[in-house]
């Protein structure tokens, strides 16, 4: 074997042997971080963490993160789904369209605790005019909206252009071809992000803090401050009591599970959708 | 293709269908992609109740022309066209005519085949529901009726629920052509249908082309040059976006006035 030839298989070796390398730090951060989740969150896990009010378990705390997230992803999902078809099948070229989308990128990599700031500007110091579940929602749907633009976007610019000329030449008016056509092709990528917006606002601390606070009892009323996991968790883990900072674990693990929970079920309706197809 | 061709280099042969059965013409059409001319003065009749099967090189025009005629290249702002369309008498050109109300009376069916993400059933209704609310069984008769047309009924009837993707590529194409005519056109536009088939679903649809003829007036593109003279009763042939010769497809085959059709045919180029 030439020289040539080694000092070549030799960079090859160093090469993948980095990658290697970096795969298994990253890999096994992920796998100790779960690990840590597991142990300590299923530690402690009982019943009262469920039906119990906050301190004794995470009742409200779990029900007000449910609601909030529900009618974030609703607003979400409005908003988000027909911006971005709008920027995919009409305004996408034109100049304003072009700012749309820049502004978009913008938002979705903007601090959520800006985000929560503007919320308490908008909604808790002029208009509400205290702490409510409403507001903690609103938050939470702008830091999501983003995310279901820019998904909504990439998936139905994936559509061939020839089943929208299809639509169109049966004489289809451009919304109902977008409506019946585009969007039920492109169900499975939209369906997907609305998972990751999920995903995204479901362990989100930050847009809380001045928007939905906090709230000791079980409530489903949203105009009221309402209690969530990633909020109890946050004060929770900052004190000294043992018993607080296992339930801090316990709503670590339950945010994680529900985030999971939801990906499955979603990815088996997307099999299932494809399937039929 | 750096050849040009001016009004001076080439001649024109029109052998023209008797002026009474034309039901669309096409006349000086010009047609522009984003300032680039695609077509220069093209005349086109096409004759009711009959084949027209428009033939040339790649890049001759003929989808173009064929895209006029629904005006479904008006969903691009780039494009343009210039001249006149009329369909019995009607500029269909006119920007301020509704093309849904154009398209509903010239369908079209595409290279590839383009179910819609939904039934059999679903596909062929879909049309139908645009236009009219029919009852149920009336619907279901439409819906069988236009899958017949097409020579599908007998190979979908026992699964009108399935999906309309899940069908072989010949049977998508037929199924498109049975959603086309299931609005009852008057035109139905086939842009190179076959293309995309291999050669027993290709045999299938020419069959069912011929079929559609009674009730319906077609114009197809097509590269087939086989094709061309099996199904069509009127061929155009098209190069560098000008007509050169447009006649009864037994003239353009046997007996083509134009060299560069006579080439063409005879396999000397393109």
């Amino acid at each position: 074997m030439s020289f040539r030839t080694l000092r070549r298989k030799a960079a090859n070796a160093v090469f993948v042997g980095f990658c290697s390398i970096a795969t298994v730090i990253a890999v096994t951060a992920l796998a100790l971080i779960l690990w840590t989740l597991f142990s300590r969150g299923l530690h402690g896990m009982n019943l009262n963490v469920f039906t119990k009010e906050t301190p004794s378990g995470l009742s409200n705390a779990i029900l007000g993160s449910l609601m909030m997230c529900a009618l974030a992803m609703a607003i979400a999902l409005v908003i988000g789904i027909l911006a971005g078809t709008w920027l995919s099948e009409f305004g996408g070229e034109t100049r304003y369209g072009h700012a749309i989308r820049f502004l978009n990128d913008v938002l979705l990599s903007a601090p959520s605790i800006l985000i929560g700031l503007f919320v308490y500007e908008l909604l808790v110091a002029r208009t509400i005019g205290h702490y409510s579940g409403i507001a903690g929602a609103v938050a939470l749907a702008l830091i999501a909206i983003p995310v279901v633009i820019r998904t909504t976007e990439d998936i139905l610019a994936l559509q061939p252009q020839a089943l929208r000329e299809a639509g169109s030449a049966l004489g289809t008016p451009a919304w109902m071809v977008v409506r019946n056509i585009v969007w039920r092709a492109a169900g499975g990528g939209l369906l997907t992000g609305g998972l990751l917006a999920f995903a995204r606002i479901s362990g989100e601390t930050a847009p809380l803090l001045f928007t939905s606070l906090g709230n000791q009892f079980f409530r489903t009323d949203l105009t009221q401050p309402m209690a969530s996991v990633p909020k109890v968790m946050n004060d929770y883990a900052l004190t000294a009591s043992d018993e607080l900072q296992q339930l801090a674990w316990n709503g670590a693990l339950i945010v994680t599970l529900a985030v999971l929970a939801v990906n499955v079920i979603g990815r088996i309706i997307i099999a299932a959708k494809a399937e039929q197809s | 293709m750096t050849e040009t061709l001016t009004p001076d280099t080439y001649e024109r042969f029109m052998t023209e269908p008797p002026a009474e059965g034309v039901i669309l013409r096409a006349q000086g059409l010009d047609f522009f992609y984003n300032g680039y001319q695609a077509l220069h003065g093209v005349d086109l009749p096409i004759a009711k109740n009959a084949v027209t099967a428009l033939i040339g090189p790649s890049g001759c025009g003929k989808s173009t022309l064929l895209r006029v005629l629904n005006r479904i290249y008006a969903l691009y702002p780039g494009q343009k066209a210039e001249g006149q369309v009329t369909l019995d008498g009607e500029d269909i050109l006119d920007a301020r005519k509704d093309p849904a109300a154009l398209r509903s009376r010239v369908g079209m069916v595409f290279q590839k085949p383009t179910p819609f993400p939904m039934s059999i059933y679903d596909n062929v209704a879909f049309g139908i529901r645009l236009y009219e609310s029919l009852p149920k069984k009336q619907l279901d008769e439409r819906v069988e009726n236009a899958l017949r047309k097409a020579a599908l009924w007998d190979e979908v009837k026992g699964k009108l629920k399935a999906s309309g993707q899940s069908l072989s590529g010949g049977q998508q194409q037929r199924l498109c052509v049975a959603r086309g005519i299931a609005v009852e056109p008057e035109i139905l536009l086939l842009d190179e249908p076959a293309s995309a088939l291999d050669p027993i679903s290709t045999a299938k649809l020419e069959d069912t082309i011929i079929e559609l003829k009674r009730d319906y007036t077609i114009v197809i593109v097509t590269h087939n040059l086989q094709q061309a003279a099996r199904v069509a009763d009127y061929t155009g042939f098209m190069f560098l976006g000008r007509m050169i010769e447009f006649g009864p497809t037994d003239e353009v085959f046997m007996k083509p006035k134009a060299k560069r059709t006579e080439d063409y045919v005879g396999g000397r180029f393109g």
